[in-house]
């Protein structure tokens, strides 16, 4: 509980202002316990309400009924200040990728990965609309940016990559990429950057030199390509699924993805032996309010076309994980961005094993 | 329809008494009572708040938000310092306060709701705070209650003043004002009184550090700017022609130093309006009465855009209200004891021109019209009641009809103390904004007004002689909302029909003043409880949501505030204390509670007419750390000076 200067002096000196000490003793406002560590379970990455700023990470054990939450509040003493819009870990550090609203205030949170306490943190300008990270190796983390956006031109600025050192902590280089670049997959000494920005492109960096080596032009934008069993890279460009074999740098195939002209594929998750991709199949419908629709379907990965015929969970997820050491299915469900959301565990199987109440929008999964 | 086809029966009846009674042949002169026009009146049994002029006074540089927070129980939704800030009142939404300049509801209809931190208070002479519904005098919007604002004659300060003023603030803010009031006689029996101001300046939330206790500090300046002209003209007859005008300019910047994504959002108003009053109420004469003719004209342009998108291509939204009233206002004494009753009845008639980007159709036109009558019944002397009634009707809509009856008696006359009772219950209901219906995509042309029933109770006891007045004042209410809109998140923000809240609460208020000798010293303090919960289940994941708080709506809030005073020099001290606020639907997460406390020291030096006044103030002196809705921090401690100079031709008149 907290009682300020101002709220001792004003209640002993006046009636009135006993309202004062009602008004500290309604709330004992006690931050939680922490726990931890942080070294068997999964982190839920909650988004947060946009204009609130107010994305969060919580804790989940395997087994747990119930989340830990806000975590970085509870062990910092201090919010992250924006969307949580991503985490990856390297070496003994993490980094929670953090999206405020206003220009100017985004940042990268490098912290412990037992205890989640801060180390550092990394802002603008250094840090503009982070969107994905990846792990180059312990001491090494690239994290793809937008850069600044807004006005009528939204991804005006060229996208670019952040190459962090986590010896010094500092972003040690900016390496300009396409517009409103995006998912970031790492194959061998190779990088592939995807975007949103319309530039319709994959590029290839080199995580040595860290420069760009060539670029595979795309027929719709791909943000995010993913390795299956067979080290080939899919990802989903506009309504068909691409297959990227990294050895050619070529499009070996392009698959469309079931048939309803009105939905588009999403949230491409590998299954534990990368054999199969979960995905979501979802539309906004017109003729409902402009309410968000859809299911999650599976596909393998030896398949010639997708059929959407049986969803494996008949449900709108906001957020996909498959979790490989368990093969439990994750599933992020947020009734609105203005209340707590819910993590659904299913069998690979799409059978519904529990769900945990978490925060706001859980959008992504990081399984430890 | 049959409640309208009622509405406008009534109506016409109330005009058609008026009429056939006139024929009395009784001419006796009465003196006229020259009255405001807002309904205050007719709110019998409601709670009226009248603010604190000396705070007013010292307020006149800064914003309604500013003022409004230190002297009611609201809700406050500020998005940071200078920023889009709106209020509530007794748990009900920012949609829910009609906000009355001079009578005129001037929430834009594009949002349906005042942005108080654009609204500057040197604004009007007068400001009162009506709590609970009073759609039925007011309009749609007053579901919550109203503020009115008004502009007054000031008959009895003959001469001109004229006043130049400059207040100094943090962050290099500064605003500076520059008026003349006058009042004067007129050759052949007329009055001419008026007032002219003209003010600008730039307020700016700059701090050197970044970030407070982890929290963002989000930069701004905001650009105000203004004029004022308030003209009355009043003939020996006593008919009373006027002519206000108000225009304000406000320029917000979030992020100033960043040229390529700051935000800009610009607000211009162009209030006109004009009123012709003649007439007074004669015993027997039932015509007899005051008639009011305004006419009207408000423009409100709002223009948005991110870095330089806000020169070559804003978002744009502008539109226009015309409107005309006839009001005719009747008072007869019944009887010898004491008994009487004031009619007011009206008819009002607006044009809406609307020219919004984000509309389908870009441009719209609409027709609105109001018919009512308003209609106080003193029984006895210690018994007021009045019954107020209302029809609206709008293009394409249909606002339901909206009686309210209200009672007000003196329970208890002890010496110079009395104690009174106040009940009202009442209709309300609000018309959906232009945006809520007619937004691309997100907008719904078929949703429907909402409507609320309320009730409100309350005890006054207050002892009032000459150096010493005393109040303490107890109410509670209930405020049923149903149809309530709301921009569903859980579906992309698109507007439905979908809650029914009910808001309930007590406040409690006092006031005390007192004349020692050369000093005057005073305490003011109030405190509310306000519950305000959804209650219907719209779908499966409402069950989280269902019978919590409304966001951002503390549980308790308090505010307080001392002062003393002898002769030209004063020393105020002001405190306000709320309550945590949920910042979710299932009251998961909350913005923190927080206490503020201001310090304000007046001094003045008066030379005949000349008169220099210092205002030093200190907001936020405990630096407090507080948030606002974006979870960004609001400041902390800072000091203004304001310097204002004053000359006025006829001093003994101050």
């Amino acid at each position: 509980m907290k009682q300020s200067i101002s709220s001792r002096l004003l209640s002993a000196s006046a009636a009135a202002f006993t309202v004062a000490t009602l008004l500290t003793a309604c709330n004992s406002n006690t931050d939680p316990t922490p726990t931890g560590p942080y070294t068997n379970g999964i982190f839920v990455l909650n988004a947060g309400n946009f204009l609130d700023n107010n994305g969060s990470l919580s804790w989940m054990t395997r087994n747990g009924k119930t989340a830990e939450t806000d975590l970085f509040q509870t062990r910092n003493r201090r919010p992250l200040t924006g969307g949580v819009r991503g985490y990856v870990e390297a070496g003994n550090r993490g980094l929670i990728l953090v999206d405020n609203s206003s220009t100017g205030l985004d940042k990268v949170e490098i912290v412990t990965t037992d205890s989640l306490k801060s180390v550092k943190t990394l802002a603008s300008p250094d840090i503009e609309n982070p969107r994905y990270a990846a792990r180059i190796n312990d001491t090494k983390v690239y994290v793809t940016c937008w850069g600044t956006t807004g006005g009528t031109n939204f991804y005006g600025a060229a996208g670019y990559v952040a190459v962090i050192d986590l010896t010094t902590n500092t972003v040690t280089k900016k390496i300009p990429v396409q517009r409103g670049a995006e998912g970031i997959t790492i194959v061998g000494n190779e990088a592939y950057i995807g975007g949103v920005g319309g530039d319709k492109l994959v590029q290839i960096m080199d995580t040595q030199t860290d420069a760009i080596k060539t670029s595979l032009s795309v027929a719709s934008s791909i943000s995010k390509l993913l390795p299956d069993a067979n080290n080939k890279l899919w990802g989903f460009s506009g309504k068909n699924v691409v297959r990227i074999d990294p050895t050619s740098k070529t499009i070996e195939a392009t698959i469309l993805v079931g048939t309803d002209t009105r939905k588009s594929p999403s949230n491409l998750t590998a299954s534990a032996d990368k054999r199969s991709f979960y995905f979501m199949y979802t539309f906004y419908d017109q003729a409902d309010n402009f309410n968000q629709k859809g299911e999650m379907y599976r596909f393998n990965i030896t398949d010639a076309t997708i059929s959407t015929a049986t969803p494996t969970v008949n449900r709108l997820f906001s957020g996909l994980g498959l979790d490989p050491s368990a093969n439990v299915l994750y599933a992020g469900f947020s009734p609105s961005y203005k209340q707590a959301g819910y993590v659904f565990r299913y069998q690979p199987t799409g059978q519904l094993i529990d769900s945990v109440r978490v925060e706001i929008a859980p959008s992504d999964f990081y399984f430890k | 329809m049959t409640f309208r086809f009622t509405a406008v029966l009534l109506w016409f009846s109330a005009l058609g008494i008026s009429h056939a009674q006139d024929s009395s042949s009784v001419r006796q002169l009465q003196t006229v009572t020259v009255r405001g026009f807002a309904p205050e009146r007719f709110m019998a049994g409601l709670k009226i708040q009248r603010a604190d002029s000396a705070l007013t006074e010292a307020y006149r540089y800064q914003t309604l938000a500013d003022f409004l927070a230190l002297q009611a129980p609201m809700q406050f939704k500020s998005y940071g310092p200078g920023q889009l800030t709106t209020v509530g009142l007794r748990g009900t939404s920012a949609n829910h306060t009609a906000v009355l300049w001079n009578g005129v509801n001037i929430n834009p209809p594009t949002l349906g709701q005042t942005d108080f931190s654009t609204i500057p208070v040197n604004g009007f002479d007068q400001l009162s705070i009506q709590y609970g519904s009073a759609a039925s005098c007011v309009g749609s919007d007053a579901i919550g209650g109203s503020i009115l604002l008004n502009s007054t004659p000031g008959w009895k300060r003959q001469g001109i003043t004229a006043t130049l003023g400059h207040r100094f603030g943090s962050w290099n803010s500064g605003q500076t004002q520059v008026g003349v009031r006058f009042a004067t006689p007129l050759p052949g029996g007329g009055q001419l009184a008026g007032k002219t101001l003209v003010y600008g300046g730039t307020n700016r939330y700059l701090p050197t550090y970044s970030e407070r206790k982890g929290y963002l500090v989000e930069p701004s300046e905001t650009a105000q700017r203004g004029v004022i002209q308030d003209l009355f003209y009043r003939t020996k007859q006593q008919h009373q022609l006027s002519l206000n005008i108000w225009l304000t300019d406000n320029k917000l910047v979030i992020a100033p130093a960043n040229p390529v994504s700051r935000e800009i959002t610009r607000t211009q108003a162009y209030r006109f309006l004009t009123n012709y009053e003649f007439g007074e109420s004669k015993p027997g004469r039932w015509l007899s009465g005051r008639t009011l003719l305004r006419a009207g004209f408000i423009r409100d342009i709002l223009d948005y855009g991110k870095g330089d998108d806000f020169d070559t291509a804003p978002s744009h939204s502008a539109t226009d209200r015309l409107l005309v009233r006839a009001e005719h206002e009747l008072e007869q004494s019944l009887g010898t004891s004491g008994q009487s009753i004031s009619i007011r009845a009206g008819a009002e008639w607006v044009h809406y021109t609307a020219r919004v980007d984000g509309y389908v159709n870009g441009a719209l036109t609409e027709q609105r019209a109001d018919l009512y009558a308003l209609i106080r019944y003193q029984l006895t002397a210690r018994l007021v009641t009045a019954l107020n009634l209302r029809q609206a009707f709008v293009t394409r809509y249909d606002p339901p009809f909206t009686p309210s009856f209200g009672i007000e008696y003196r329970l208890l006359n002890l010496g110079t103390w009395r104690l009174d009772g106040r009940g009202n219950v009442a209709r309300s209901y609000r018309v959906p904004t232009l945006n809520e219906r007619y937004w691309k995509t997100l907008g719904n042309p078929d949703i429907r007004p909402e409507r609320g029933f309320s009730q409100d109770l309350g005890l006054n006891l207050s002892d009032n002689v000459p150096g010493r007045s005393t109040s303490l004042s107890v109410s509670a209410f209930r405020n049923h909302v149903d149809d309530w809109t709301y921009w569903n998140p859980a579906k992309g923000y698109r507007v439905e029909n979908l809650q029914e809240v009910l808001a309930r609460g007590v406040e409690v208020q006092g006031q005390t003043a007192w004349q020692l000798g050369t000093w005057r010293v005073g305490a003011f303090g109030q405190y509310a409880y306000t519950r305000s919960t959804q209650l219907r289940v719209y779908d499966p994941s409402a069950i989280d949501v269902v019978g919590k708080q409304l966001i951002y709506l503390p549980l308790h809030t308090a505010s307080a505030n001392v002062f003393v005073q002898q002769g030209l020099h004063r020393l105020a001290l002001t405190w306000q204390g709320s309550d945590r606020r949920a910042s979710t639907f299932d009251n998961s997460k909350y913005l923190p509670e927080y206490q503020l406390v201001n310090l304000l020291f007046e001094t003045a030096i008066r030379v005949r007419g000349w008169q220099g006044k210092a205002v030093v103030q200190v907001d936020n002196l405990f630096n407090e750390f507080y948030l606002n809705v974006k979870n960004n921090v609001m400041p902390g401690r800072s000091v203004a000076l304001t310097l204002v100079f004053t000359a006025n031709t006829k001093p003994d008149q101050q």
